[in-house]
């Protein structure tokens, strides 16, 4: 285990480093960020000023070295435009996205490994049908539409619950609905493919024969040698969740870190998007390592191989 | 046994078992969702559950910071408004100034004006609002700051002297006839100098104090700015209590924010939206000037920006008067107005209500009518050289959207007209980001390129002189440049006119920059509960707020 842990996490620092390297030279390359923050007014020789006080007159090879030696201690700049520290509006925000992300996860687990249970024991019926189509509706709706259309039906029409902000608790309930809803889609097909394939393995029906009560059949035999490709797409989903949903999150003006990208992007805030897109790379790759030891958790076998 | 009578036994207990286990799952999640959901609901709003009257605005945002001397951000400036005072604003229905944190000011001589401050006057923290505080923001503004770019829009202060602790007089260089407007525009805000001094401005920005009928309770960066009024302003408590800027992104979501009861004024309403916000009891739709008007710049040189780099051997057909003059012909300002949504036609670059803006002459419906005039462009296209209806090719840059709304549209109508008196139009639209970075502030605009702009009087003659370095064209006429420095330093008010009338008249003839429409700011605002009259400046702050009925 130890030596699992220590190869993850040189990997981690490799990758960092290259994500690192795109991130900074997609960016430089994506055009001056100076040219979208100077007025109209400002002459050649004030745009330069400005280049150089944000240190933009510099090689780009130099530029990305002291951005990589701060960046290791956590300095990530100055907003261009906040005129704060880069790296603290993004913390400021990662506890919202974190939230969010929870309450879908949460919403999409609730639903879905049920849902993908309940269809794979019904196959063919019915309610395996009515579970099929509801999942593939919700794979295929788009979540700017879902959430206006649960804001106008829970917040206009209803009054019940608030289009905007994390003011209070209930202001949590639709975006995390939208979320998790298309989360929960993708799931329960997953779960119900995955149980599917293990419902007709040998040692199921022995466990069956032996006598078994069909829920410690379902849940312990069954349920956990399926929930390897289950766990592998939540994950993956669960990643870009943390990144912050921008959607979502501008839809119901969450303000959460897809927010504060999309923000940043639009003005060429550089070094927030550098820290934020730093950021979600990071956690994108520690819930993969995070699956990978549920991997062994769950199938022991993981470990010698 | 039979083997088969115990598969058959087996079978029906499995199935059993299964609808057990389905019945059982399902009434577990209904259960877990039912509590969620009623538990949820049942925690009230986390505020507004005091008797406070409570305004909640929605901005579209992005919000800049709260050191107010540090950007020119308009939409952000609107906010820092209830929050800092300046020594005297600009009235709200546009015809003067009003006095701030100064009691009163007077122009001792051509070149000085003298500010008298109130007396026991402070800072939300308690440090006093007086003569040195004055001197010292104002040299802050008026001098570069990191990549600070107000300092220009304040170069007209020579000296800043303190007479005594309660009078302050400002020198400038030479007679400023626009004192007033540029004393109270952007980074006329006062911000304390101990406190500033003592946590600089990365603090300042998280906690910013100001002298203004408002605190800051609240912030949460570019999300939500909530302000309480404050007891001790100089003027009397503000009557609404609180006011919130909440940075709401989407224009639908506004809406059904405000459907819902959970805002009460947004900006900008989308043309579809308005008849449902109409027809909806306690809303009502303001229309005001948004100090904001769009013009299509014509290429009139090859040297300024970045032009002779990217467009080394390229000779611009609008470097030819008469071309210009038929592209201004040829566009039908009422039709781009109406394309448009919220507009209104316009052919000169100050907005109406200013007396510089000359309404009678540049913003009369049948004057600009009879300008849209497709013969007289093809004359103009003739005498440039080409006859018969074959106009040079124009390439068209814009962005999707510009400050003020919709700019794609009125492009490709524009393009529509142009081509019907025979310009060939090559037209590019470009994201607004794309477009600044690639075509506007890099001086790339080929031959005609949008330019949304602000309308007041005060900065618009520098713009259009011979040593004006914008990148985006360069226009030097030495007589139109001798009205413009003399409209700059002409304190008397009529004599001002006659000289800006002169000015028109270059303007127009020259046709550089072409003059398309005033955009108007379409608002829809609870009037249940609220009353507000947009200010002619088109700023959406709310000094003037009061509660309806009262």
């Amino acid at each position: 285990m130890r030596a699992f842990i220590v190869s993850r996490l040189l990997q981690l620092v490799v990758t960092m480093l290259i994500v690192s390297v795109v991130v900074f030279f997609i960016l430089r390359l994506s055009g001056d960020p100076i040219l979208v923050v100077a007025p109209d007014f400002f002459s050649e020789e004030q745009i330069e000023q400005m280049r150089k006080f944000w240190g933009f007159d510099r090689p780009l090879g130099e530029q990305y070295i002291t951005f990589l030696r701060k960046a290791v201690t956590g300095d990530f700049g100055t907003s261009y435009l906040a005129k704060r520290p880069a790296m603290e509006l993004v913390f400021e925000r990662l506890g919202y996205s974190w939230l969010l992300a929870a309450a879908a996860a949460a919403i999409g687990l609730t639903v879905a490994v049920p849902l993908g249970i309940l269809s794979a024991l019904k196959r063919n019926s019915f309610l395996d049908l009515l579970i099929t189509m509801l999942s593939s509706l919700g794979t295929a709706m788009p979540s700017f539409w879902l959430g206006l259309m649960l804001i106008i039906i829970f917040s206009v029409h209803l009054r019940l619950l608030p289009v905007f902000g994390a003011l209070e608790p209930k202001a949590i309930i639709m975006p995390s609905v939208t979320l998790g809803v298309g989360m929960a889609a993708r799931l329960s097909r997953m779960t119900r493919s995955a149980m599917l394939e293990v419902l007709n393995q040998d040692y199921v029906r022995t466990a069956h024969s032996k006598g078994l009560m069909q829920n410690t059949v379902v849940l312990r035999h069954a349920l956990r040698n399926a929930l390897i490709p289950i766990v592998t797409v939540f994950g993956l989903q669960l990643g870009w969740l943390l990144g912050g949903s921008v959607v979502v999150e501008s839809v119901f003006s969450w303000p959460g870190l897809g927010r504060l990208m999309i923000d940043s992007i639009s003005v060429r805030d550089n070094t927030v998007v550098q820290a934020g897109l730093i950021w979600f790379a990071l956690s994108f790759i520690l819930i993969n390592y995070a699956i990978d030891v549920i991997y062994i958790l769950l199938d022991p076998r993981i470990r010698f191989q | 046994m039979p083997i088969g009578l115990n598969a058959g036994s087996a079978n029906i207990d499995s199935n059993m078992q299964k609808k057990e286990i389905t019945v059982k799952t399902a009434r577990l999640f209904l259960l877990v969702s039912l509590v969620a959901l009623i538990g949820a609901l049942a925690i009230g709003p986390a505020a507004a559950q005091d008797d406070m009257s409570e305004f909640v605005f929605a901005h579209s945002g992005p919000i800049r910071p709260m050191d107010a001397h540090s950007h020119w951000y308009g939409s952000t400036h609107w906010m820092l408004k209830l929050y800092y005072d300046c020594l005297i604003w600009r009235s709200a229905d546009g015809s003067g100034y009003v006095a701030e944190a100064a009691q009163s000011w007077e122009s001792v001589d051509d070149t000085t004006w003298r500010f008298h401050m109130r007396e026991g006057a402070t800072f939300h923290n308690g440090e006093p609002v007086d003569a040195a505080a004055v001197k010292w923001n104002i040299d802050r503004v008026r001098h570069p700051i990191g990549d600070i770019p107000l300092y220009q829009q304040w170069a007209f202060v020579k000296e800043v002297v303190v007479v005594d602790d309660l009078t302050v007089d400002i020198h400038t260089h030479e007679p400023h006839a626009y004192f007033e407007y540029d004393v109270s525009y952007n980074g006329c805000e006062l911000i304390p100098p101990a406190y500033f001094e003592e946590v600089g401005q990365e603090e300042f920005n998280r906690n910013p104090v100001g002298s203004g009928p408002y605190t800051l309770v609240e912030l949460s960066e570019n999300d939500r700015y909530v302000f309480e009024a404050w007891d001790d302003y100089h003027s009397g408590r503000p009557e609404v209590d609180r006011v919130i800027y909440q940075v709401i992104p989407e224009p639908s979501a506004q809406v059904a924010a405000l459907l819902a009861g959970q805002i009460d004024m947004m900006t900008g309403v989308p043309v579809p939206d308005r008849a449902a916000l109409e027809g909806t009891e306690g809303i009502t739709l303001l229309t005001e000037s948004a100090n904001i008007m769009h013009h299509y710049y014509a290429r009139v040189d090859t040297e300024s920006g970045a032009f002779p780099e990217t467009f080394p051997d390229y000779q611009p057909a609008t470097l030819d008067i008469n071309v210009r003059r038929a592209i201004t012909h040829a566009l039908d300002r009422h039709l781009l107005a109406e394309v448009h949504g919220a507009a209104s036609p316009r052919l000169a670059r100050v907005c109406s209500y200013y007396p510089e803006g000359f309404a009678d002459k540049y913003a009369d419906p049948d004057i600009i009518a009879e300008w849209y005039d497709p013969d007289l462009a093809k004359e103009y296209l003739a005498k440039a050289g080409y006859a018969d209806g074959e106009g040079p090719t124009l390439y068209l840059d814009t962005p999707v959207v510009g400050r003020g709304g919709g700019a794609k549209e009125v492009a490709e109508v524009a393009a529509a007209l142009l081509e019907e008196v025979g310009f060939t139009v090559d037209l590019t639209v470009r994201d607004a980001s794309a477009f600044a970075v690639e075509v506007q502030r890099s001086g790339n605009n080929r031959d005609l390129m949008l330019a949304t702009l602000g309308c007041g009087p005060a900065l618009l003659p520098l713009f259009y002189q011979c040593d004006w370095s914008a990148v985006a064209y360069n226009v030097c006429n030495e007589d139109w440049d001798a009205v413009a420095q003399a409209i700059q330093v002409t304190i008397d008010g009529d004599a001002r006119l006659d000289l800006w009338e002169q000015w028109w008249e270059y303007y127009i003839d020259l046709t550089q920059t072409i003059t398309l429409f005033e955009v108007t700011n379409v608002m829809a605002l609870n009037t249940g509960e609220f009353e507000f009259t947009p200010r002619k400046d088109g700023w959406m702050t709310f000094r003037e707020l009061s509660k309806a009925g009262m």
